[in-house]
């Protein structure tokens, strides 16, 4: 036994032991890889190559057939979180002389009471998307339309910048004592809608999601309502539209007076 | 001690005892392979045949994942093809519907974060993972609701996430898909 050597082809065990583990790693790789792929018809195959690539998973780009266009602009924006979050004086500075043209419904320091957004202290990704929302008409308002539409894309980056220079002022219906309607802080699960705070910025923050404290109630309440009847459809793949149909009147009116008494 | 007949003797029973748990091993990995191989056939766990790839930053833009896009929609060779995203926190289309009794193709990835896609009562339980689409062949047996929650947590709101599937006779989803050419149920 000891003058011979285990790992040989000499030794009879080394050889059947290491010819069974070939054999059923050579039967396995062409049950996993050739066979098992060629037996699902609905991954159409192109043959036994393209059958191994895909069992092996090599990523390829998803086949473009004709997908059925909308009948009504949607949102171009692609959002990603860092989107604008760089400050940058040089922007702010001209997007302060571009923002004397919105003074008269926004307000001379981004705050009014004209029932038109605050403003004063919004994300930067916000104002920009739905500036560009209006100008590709995504967003249609008889007011901003025409404003937007005159726009470049730095114009518009511009004004954002200024917007969230400002510092946010509360509003005249400030009540920070007033308690958080359950569908702000909790949602309702059963109703498919998660918290409000989860993406506007009480509990988390979602890029793309206004900060809505001190906003006007008639103007969070007219948009909820906007988004529930598809009125409004720029929120991109129905995210904003999935939850406002969900909501009851009164969670609508209850969520636009607590935002409104919020910072 | 040991005599030289002795010797002999010992290794004659250590290569029979050696001989049989080789044996032993191979039926045991011979029958795992051939269980995988069963289970893959016949789809008991449905693993994916191909890697497909999505942006989920520009889902929106274009491709199959627009918004016009999403919902269920019947091909010409019979069988259905359903698109939809899931995002925080909520699928679009918030409502799906099938038909029963037909070979139903989901094809669906995410516009964020990994959420999961599972629907109630059937064996579909698989994971959005964005940049990638996941395509799941599903035939449901009886018409009925199912609820679709999100099943992997994706967030703050992952609670309130979760969609419907509305499991439709096979003739009224046709009559349907006569009139328009991606279906949903969203009210």
């Amino acid at each position: 036994m000891s003058d011979q050597p285990l790992f040989s082809v000499r030794n009879p065990w080394f050889r059947t032991s290491v010819g069974i583990t070939v054999v059923i790693a050579v039967l396995s790789a062409i049950a996993g890889l050739i066979w098992l792929p060629l037996a699902q018809p609905n991954l159409k195959l192109a043959g036994v190559w393209d059958a191994i690539c895909s069992a092996a998973g090599v990523p390829r780009a998803a086949l473009q057939e004709a997908a059925v266009k909308p009948d009504f602009k949607t949102s171009n924006v692609v959002m990603t979180s860092e989107m604008l979050t760089k400050v940058n004086q040089v922007s702010i500075g001209r997007g302060a002389t571009l923002a004397q043209r919105c003074a008269i419904c926004h307000g001379p320091q981004g705050v009014s009471d004209a029932h038109s957004p605050n403003l004063a202290g919004q994300f930067a990704a916000v104002t920009y998307k739905e500036l560009n929302d209006f100008k590709t008409s995504a967003r249609v308002n008889v007011v901003m339309s025409p404003f937007a539409a005159a726009m470049s894309d730095q114009d518009m980056k511009d004004v954002a910048a200024y917007y969230a220079y400002l510092p946010r002022v509360p509003s005249n219906n400030l009540d920070t004592r007033r308690p958080a309607p359950a569908v702000v802080v909790t949602g309702a699960p059963m109703r498919n809608i998660p918290p409000c705070g989860s993406c506007h910025g009480d509990i988390d923050n979602k890029a793309g999601s206004p900060w809505l404290g001190g906003q006007s109630a008639v103007y969070i309440k007219a948009q909820l309502e906007a988004f529930a009847s598809g009125a409004r459809r720029n929120d991109i793949s129905q995210q904003m539209r999935n939850i406002a149909r969900q909501m009851t009147p009164e969670e609508i009116d209850q969520v636009a007076h607590y935002y409104e008494a919020q910072p | 001690m040991a005599s030289e007949t002795d010797h002999s003797l010992g290794e004659a029973v250590a290569a029979r005892v050696e001989r049989r748990w080789a044996t032993l091993s191979i039926i045991i990995v011979g029958l795992l392979v051939g269980m995988a191989a069963y289970i893959g056939i016949h789809q008991a766990t449905m693993p994916q045949g191909r890697v497909e790839t999505a942006d989920p930053k520009t889902l929106h833009l274009s491709g199959e994942f627009i918004e016009s896009n999403l919902g269920s929609e019947m091909q010409a060779d019979g069988s259905v093809t359903v698109r939809a995203i899931g995002q925080q926190y909520s699928f679009t289309p918030q409502c799906i519907v099938v038909p029963a009794e037909m070979p139903i193709t989901f094809r669906a990835t995410s516009a964020d974060v990994v959420h999961g896609f599972l629907i109630e009562g059937t064996n579909v339980n698989t994971m959005l993972v964005p940049g990638y689409v996941t395509d799941l062949p599903v035939r449901f047996k009886a018409a009925g609701d199912h609820v679709m929650p999100c099943q992997e947590f994706c967030g703050i709101g992952h609670q309130g996430m979760w969609g419907k599937v509305k499991v439709i006779d096979k003739a009224a989803f046709r009559d349907l898909a006569a009139a328009k050419r991606r279906l949903t149920c969203v009210d």
